[in-house]
C-alpha cells in the first residue's frame, strides 16, 4: 500500500487567478499596463457611483426649466445628458414633488434602485421591514426617519421594479434663490431622492 | 463627472455604455461584483490596455462577446467568475491581433 507520504503543495490559486497573473506580468513586462495603474482604475470603479450624482440631476432641474420638463417627460434620456446613464435597459422615471404631493421609492420584491444616479442602495432600503411597511403605512415610516408631512400632503408610493426605477424630485427648499448648481446640489441628499427625508432649507449658519 | 482618473483611462460610465446589453459587467443592484481579486484586475488590465494601445472598446466588446459564447458552460462556475475568465479570453485575443498588426 502506498504510504502517506503526501506532497504538501501550498493550497493552489484557482486558475483564472493564476492566468489572470500571468497576464497582468506579461503586460507590465511589455511596458502595457503598470498595477498601479490597475489598482487605480480598480479602486476608482469600485466607488464610482454615487449619490451625487442625482443630486447634479436635482440641481439642474431646479435652476434649468426646460431640463426640468425632459427629466420629467423621459428621466432616462435627461439623465443621459448629464452623462449619467447606467448600464442596461433601466428606465428612470423622475417623480417630482409639490406643497401638495410627497413622493417616496420602495422596492417590494427585493431592492431595485436607480443606483446610476444614487450610487448603492442604503441597507434599510434593502431591510423587509421598510420594503413591506412603506406600502402598508407610509406616513407612519416617512415619521420614523423624522418626516412629519402635512395632513393635507398626499404620500404617493412607487415600487421599483428591475424595469422601472425613480427618483423623487425634492422641491427647492426656500431660501435659495440665486444659488449655483453647485451649491443647491450639496443640499440634495441620497434620502430625499428616495423619498424618506426632504432637503434642509438653509437655515442661519448653526 | 467623477473623481479624476488615471491618464486617459475610461470611467465606469464609458465601459458600461460600451458593454451595454451584450456583456454587460456583472452587477449586484449597483454594485460591481468581484468574487476574487483576479476578476477586478482582469477589468482594469483591460480598460488600462485600451488607453495605453489605443485599441478600441468595438474590439475588446468583439472579442469578449465570441469568448462568452465559446466558453463552456460550468455549472458550478459563478457568473462572476465565467464573465471575467472570458475578459481573459478577449485580452489575450486583443494581444494576439495587436501582435499579428506589429510590424
Amino acid at each position: 500500500m502506498s504510504d502517506s507520504h503526501g506532497h504538501h503543495r501550498p493550497r493552489p490559486e484557482s486558475e483564472p487567478a493564476l492566468r489572470a497573473a500571468a497576464l497582468e506580468a506579461l503586460l507590465v513586462e511589455k511596458g502595457l499596463v503598470s498595477s498601479d495603474a490597475i489598482d487605480a482604475i480598480v479602486e476608482l470603479y469600485e466607488r464610482d457611483v454615487g449619490p451625487q450624482n442625482g443630486a447634479k440631476v436635482v440641481a439642474r432641474a431646479w435652476t434649468d426649466p426646460a431640463f426640468r420638463e425632459r427629466l420629467l417627460a423621459d428621466a432616462t434620456a435627461a439623465v443621459d445628458e448629464l452623462g449619467f446613464g447606467g448600464a442596461e435597459a433601466d428606465t428612470l422615471v423622475a417623480v417630482p414633488n409639490t406643497p401638495t404631493v410627497h413622493n417616496v421609492v420602495v422596492c417590494t420584491l427585493c431592492s431595485c434602485y436607480p443606483w446610476a444616479v444614487l450610487g448603492l442602495p442604503p441597507t434599510w432600503y434593502k431591510s423587509p421591514p421598510y420594503r413591506a411597511r412603506m406600502v402598508a403605512e407610509p406616513r407612519a415610516v416617512l415619521r420614523e426617519f423624522g418626516l412629519e408631512l402635512p395632513a393635507e400632503a398626499e404620500v404617493r408610493v412607487w415600487d421599483s421594479s428591475a424595469e422601472v426605477r425613480y427618483l423623487v424630485v425634492p422641491v427647492r427648499p426656500a431660501g435659495t434663490d440665486g444659488w449655483t448648481e453647485d451649491a443647491l446640489a450639496a443640499l440634495v441628499t441620497r434620502d430625499s431622492m428616495i423619498g424618506t427625508a426632504v432637503p434642509a432649507a438653509p437655515g442661519p449658519a448653526s | 463627472m467623477s473623481a479624476p482618473r488615471p491618464g486617459g483611462t475610461a470611467g465606469l460610465a464609458e465601459v458600461d455604455a460600451a458593454l451595454a446589453g451584450l456583456a454587460p459587467l456583472p452587477r449586484d443592484n449597483g454594485e460591481l461584483v468581484f468574487e476574487e481579486p483576479w476578476q477586478g484586475r482582469a477589468l482594469g488590465m483591460g480598460v488600462a490596455l485600451l488607453a495605453q494601445t489605443g485599441a478600441s472598446w468595438a474590439e475588446l466588446r468583439r472579442h469578449l462577446v465570441a469568448a462568452i459564447r465559446a466558453r463552456p458552460h460550468d455549472p458550478g462556475e459563478s457568473a462572476a467568475t465565467a464573465y471575467y475568465a472570458a475578459w481573459l479570453d478577449a485580452l489575450e485575443a486583443l494581444l494576439a491581433d495587436q501582435r499579428g498588426a506589429a510590424p
